[in-house]
């Protein structure tokens, strides 16, 4: 008997076109299923629709079926099918509500009115089927995006749910915290749907996929099928983004060096010690690492955020920025006017820009009505318009489709090609880069040298 | 107010009570005694977060210290400084009862402000909201709050490198105002994301039940006479 299905689900939120499209689909007990597809193609509100979020929360026009164990998710609502469904959203950040780990792990089980003598013991079991039983008194304000994000799926876990929905959840984690997770879901025995840009990751894991577009439902096929499908239909899903990358042609000019610098937060150790890193004219350069090894603080002393607390940073030209996570940092009323604030509100450069990152579409929309991936886009395109000399980009590719991180990886070749250097900071190997640089905690305290590690 | 030493309930009536008593006395030395009394507890949070706590806390008094003297006039006291007299605002001059009065008000407000501060450093929220008999969703409503202070704080350095990050430059209060209304959709934003997760985990259903958690100790029993005291204390002989 099915676990769930949605009968020709066609969902629109309010005011805005259907973002879900006629979808019909049946998940069976323990299932492991993928669910792939563009950014904003509508697997958010997929995942919604079978959490009963959509519609009771969002609101909006609602048309089709979705049951869930049996509840018709328009008579019941998300806080009825909690227990039975459990979601771990995409930002761990925007869903920890409690203050110790043990205590967050423990909130739903208390919503759910587990008898109380059963709470602390399915608590443990939960976090140590993730390998998080060591942060059970532990500040979640003071844990890294890996380890919250164990606890948020320890959160769901606890729960003991039948259906669980996994929307994005390893795109802020490095690829030791994203592997550590997705074990840990492949261990569960629930019927499982996991919402992934990894697209390899995702596919390894499910004995099923389904493909979303436009709101829909393109592709719903067993694992081989959809390599398959893939491989014929969207060829940038089966293999990895690797543009070939050739050695800067010019001769290279520096125009970022760092001299033995040293750098700690106020009232902390020190994040880096004695590092040295040269960029050139039309050269790009990785910076790779685990989650806290130290590549943001590089890349904000790269780029002139951060002052070191000794050595030298020496810069020619501008210098541009991308934080981590850019899309939350929109300041203006719409996609034009934010990308335009740094060239002076020079429109039609900025809608250049912006047909260039595939968003000429969005220019009268406002940021935050765009989804994650979009926005992402649509910062980076803030930062490209002005054209610095040196291009300093933070986890660019996180909530990229691998069509969109091809694209990505294209543009960043013109861009060096065309005489900037760039540094990024990145878990993503698939991203080209002349140089790649390693950090881990043993490098960063000791001298880093430019040419560490060469591609 | 370090975990073990006392509960979080009993110690948020004490953190309270010197609030209220700070307020309600009038002899400075009392004043500056609870102030620093609550500074030394507020030093035991860690350093990269309570420096923003102790700024706020601080430069508020330190403000009223400044320019209360000049917005309110005394007749008594010596005369330590006679300037012009502004429209609106009267003679502007400094005397001795005037400072003395500034210096009172403004650690009356850095007392509170510390007493604040403690709280949101160094309680356990999580039980005191398990700790709520009634109104558990005003209790988590708060808690949530308390933690919006450093969540806005990292917004709002990650909103202005995201603005410097592409070579606009931000300089003084009117360059970082600019980012007042970004940083207020950003919150609300996450205020949202963070409503749909909680109904998604089944906040609001009938029925929920709490975790057991310890008891009060014998201490925790002791301190809540001793915050009524305190604040008695405060308002008939200090």
């Amino acid at each position: 008997m099915a676990l769930a299905c949605l009968e020709r689900l066609t969902y629109a939120y309010p005011g805005a076109p259907p973002a879900l499209q006629d979808v019909t689909l049946t998940l069976a007990p323990g299932e492991v299923v993928a669910l792939l597809g563009p950014s904003g193609s509508g697997k958010s509100t997929l995942l919604r629709a079978l959490s009963g979020l959509v519609p009771h929360f969002h609101g909006g026009r609602f048309a089709g079926r979705a049951v869930v164990a049996g509840l018709d998710t328009r008579r019941a609502r998300p806080a009825e099918l909690a227990g039975t469904v459990a979601t771990v959203f995409q930002d761990p950040e925007d869903q920890v509500v409690m203050t110790i780990v043990a205590n967050e792990v423990a909130f739903g089980l208390e919503n759910l009115g587990t008898p109380p003598a059963e709470i602390w013991p399915r608590v443990e079991r939960a976090l140590a089927s993730v390998d998080a039983l060591h942060l059970w008194g532990r500040k979640t304000v003071e844990l890294s995006g890996g380890e919250l994000q164990r606890v948020c799926l320890a959160s769901a876990l606890a729960l003991e749910p039948r259906l669980l929905l996994l929307d994005e959840p390893t795109s802020q984690l490095d690829p030791d915290a994203a592997a550590l997770f997705l074990a840990a879901v492949e261990r569960l025995g629930a019927t499982v749907v996991l919402s992934e840009q990894r697209v390899g990751r995702a596919l390894e894991l499910a004995t099923r996929a389904l493909f979303v577009e436009d709101g829909r439902l393109l592709l719903d096929a067993p694992t081989p099928d959809a390599h398959e499908w893939l491989a014929a239909n969207r060829p940038s899903w089966t293999s990895p983004s690797v543009v070939p990358t050739q050695s800067p042609t010019r001769p290279s000019e520096t125009v970022l060096a760092l001299r033995g610098v040293a750098f700690g937060y106020r009232g902390g150790p020190a994040v880096l010690d004695r590092v040295d890193l040269s960029v050139g004219r039309g050269e790009i350069v990785a910076l790779s690492g685990r989650n806290g090894s130290g590549k943001t603080t590089l890349a904000k002393l790269a780029a002139g955020l951060l002052e070191p607390d000794s050595g030298s940073v020496r810069r020619v030209g501008r210098a541009g920025y991308l934080s981590q996570d850019p899309g939350r940092y929109v300041v203006r009323e719409t996609a034009l006017a934010e990308v335009a604030l740094a060239v002076q509100g020079g429109e039609a450069r900025a809608r250049a820009v912006l047909e260039r990152f595939g968003l000429g579409w969005a220019c009268a929309r406002h940021p935050r009505d765009l989804s994650s991936g979009e926005r992402e886009r649509l910062a980076i395109a803030a930062v490209a318009v002005a054209e610095p000399d040196l291009l300093v980009l933070d986890e660019p590719t996180r909530g990229l489709d691998p069509h969109r991180k091809l694209e990505l990886g294209r543009w960043l070749e013109d861009y060096a090609a065309a005489g900037h250097a760039v540094l990024v900071a990145t878990h993503d190997h698939e991203l080209p880069a002349h140089r790649r640089i390693g950090l881990s905690v043993e490098t960063t305290q000791a001298p880093l040298a430019g040419e560490l590690v060469a591609v | 107010m370090s975990p073990g030493f006392l509960s979080p309930a009993p110690a948020a009536a004490l953190l309270a009570a010197a609030g209220t008593t700070a307020l309600l006395a009038d002899r400075l030395w009392a004043i500056a005694a609870i102030a620093v009394a609550l500074l030394a507890i507020c030093l035991r949070a860690p350093a990269e977060r309570r420096w923003i706590y102790l700024f706020g806390a601080l430069s508020t008094g330190l403000g009223v210290l400044v320019f209360s003297p000049f917005l309110w006039s005394s007749p008594e006291g010596r005369l330590l400084w006679e300037g012009p007299t502004i429209p609106v605002l009267g003679p502007l001059d400094v005397t001795t009862v005037e400072l003395y009065e500034a210096a009172l008000n403004a650690l009356r407000l850095s007392a509170l402000a510390l007493a604040f501060s403690a709280y949101a450093l160094l309680l356990d929220h999580d039980r005191l909201v398990a700790a709520a008999g009634f109104a558990r969703r005003s209790a988590l409503a708060v808690a949530l709050a308390t933690r919006l202070v450093p969540s806005l704080e990292r917004d709002a350095a990650g909103l202005a490198d995201a603005v410097r990050g592409r070579g606009i430059r931000l300089e003084g209060a009117r360059g970082y105002a600019t980012l007042l209304s970004p940083l207020v959709a950003g919150s609300l934003e996450r205020a949202s994301s963070l409503a749909e997760a909680m109904e998604a985990r089944g906040f609001g259903r009938s029925g929920s039940t709490r975790a057991p958690r310890p008891g009060w100790t014998r201490r925790d029993q002791l301190a809540l006479p001793l915050a009524a005291a305190l604040v008695v204390m405060g308002a008939l002989w200090l």
